[in-house]
């Protein structure tokens, strides 16, 4: 810099600034402005994460990653107003590759009966960890594409139209997706039915 | 499962339009879907994720000069071009033009090149220390005042930006000494604001950010 400097910043409050504006800041050098995109898609994420893996750890490695590799990528964004569907792309991908992963842990501590509180009722807490496992098993057998459009559906109620925009992705296609998740897990809850 | 379960479970058809026996089914769907819920409902993630990803994009190095040129043509912005800069490559372009013309090679007898060894008098107001106009400018709709306050000023902030065309850009050329200085923005007289597109930025020790400007001497 030889005397000469030009200076060009966005003035807004943080809480004020659209996705598209933070983007533009992130890209500028303005590393500390993603934190607003942590916040607020850091829930979304990590939520989704969990009912994908039901496991809190195994979610929490998931989310940041995402997090992570939306910043790294993040000049990649091709529509910085949606930047959050864009997050949700990049953990929706790294969900479905962990799933497929042969170095997954099969058992989730996340399965286990809770310890029941002092003062609760075992009977209750050990029925709600046997009602966790199973579930947690029947959704195992679902494809990861199965499985994410059934809990983006039924968990999440999301409408077709908003997972085909966010998964890129048509709706008849998402629909034979959540139909036949459907089928293989009314076969295997019919008890719990 | 029968189409018209399906179609209910989609939300496109109505209990009512069930038959006794899909209605039957749909309503313990309803049971099963709201175990779902309340069993894959995890926790608030905040604000351990946050600390932990913000932790590890600091390890990260910076965006690239790839990304930020993407960045760049992708949004278009504002850009200020310091007069000073224009006088200076003005200046270097006479140079290489003069220096290629016969008769003013280098040890060529003749009269200096034209622009060379000249600053602008703007550069240097009084006749002690050399300053330097640095050109400040921040985006700033809405705003009723933006100034610059640094060490340069003592914190005063008493050097004004303006924007004359009303378009949200406040922009000013300011004198300071070379050196490396410390300052923010000051916006509407109260609201502090780090500079995001500094090169390098200084914890100020009350929590905030200073960004760090340097500034060299002009070429003697």
């Amino acid at each position: 810099m030889n005397g000469a400097h030009s200076y060009v910043s966005v003035m807004a409050l943080p809480a004020e600034r659209t996705d598209a504006q933070v983007v533009r800041d992130v890209l500028a050098g303005d590393r500390d402005a993603y934190r607003l995109l942590v916040r607020r898609y850091g829930d979304v994420l990590f939520g989704h994460a969990f009912r994908m893996v039901g496991n809190h750890d195994e979610a929490s490695d998931l989310a940041q990653r995402a997090l992570v590799t939306g910043y790294r990528k993040l000049a990649s964004c091709r529509d910085p107003d949606r930047v959050g569907a864009w997050l949700f792309r990049i953990l929706s991908n790294l969900s479905k590759d962990h799933l497929r992963s042969p170095r997954r842990t099969d058992v989730s501590l996340d399965r286990l009966p809770e310890i029941p509180q002092r003062g609760g009722d075992p009977l209750e807490a050990a029925h709600r960890g046997e009602v966790r496992g199973r579930l947690q098993l029947a959704m195992g057998e679902l494809t990861p594409e199965q499985r994410e459009a059934f809990m983006l559906k039924h968990v999440e109620g999301r409408s077709y139209e908003e997972m085909a925009a966010v998964l890129d992705t048509s709706v008849a296609s998402l629909k034979m997706r959540v139909h036949r998740a459907r089928e293989v897990l009314r076969d295997l809850l019919e008890d719990f039915r | 499962m029968n189409e018209d379960l399906h179609r209910h479970l989609d939300g496109e058809l109505p209990l009512e339009g069930l038959g006794e026996d899909a209605r039957r089914e749909a309503e313990a769907w309803e049971s099963l879907l709201k175990t779902f819920r309340t069993e894959t409902t995890p926790g608030k993630a905040m604000p351990w994720l946050e600390t932990s990803v913000m932790a590890e994009i600091e390890a990260l190095p910076a965006p690239g000069a790839f990304q930020r040129a993407v960045s760049w043509l992708i949004h278009p912005q504002p850009v200020r071009i310091s007069p000073l800069m224009v006088g200076v490559a003005a200046a270097a372009l006479a140079a290489v033009l003069l220096v290629g013309r016969p008769g003013f090679g280098p040890g060529a007898p003749g009269p200096a090149p034209a622009g060379t060894g000249a600053t602008p008098a703007a550069l240097n107001p009084g006749q002690g220390d050399p300053v330097v106009l640095v050109q400040f400018a921040l985006e700033a709709p809405g705003a009723s005042s933006v100034a610059v306050a640094g060490d340069f000023d003592g914190w005063k902030g008493s050097n004004v930006l303006s924007d004359p065309d009303g378009d949200g850009i406040w922009t000013g050329r300011i004198p300071v000494k070379p050196g490396v200085h410390a300052y923010m923005f000051l916006v509407d007289g109260s609201t502090w604001m780090t500079d995001p597109r500094a090169d390098r930025y200084q914890e100020d020790g009350f929590g905030n950010r200073n960004a760090i400007l340097a500034v060299t001497g002009p070429a003697a």
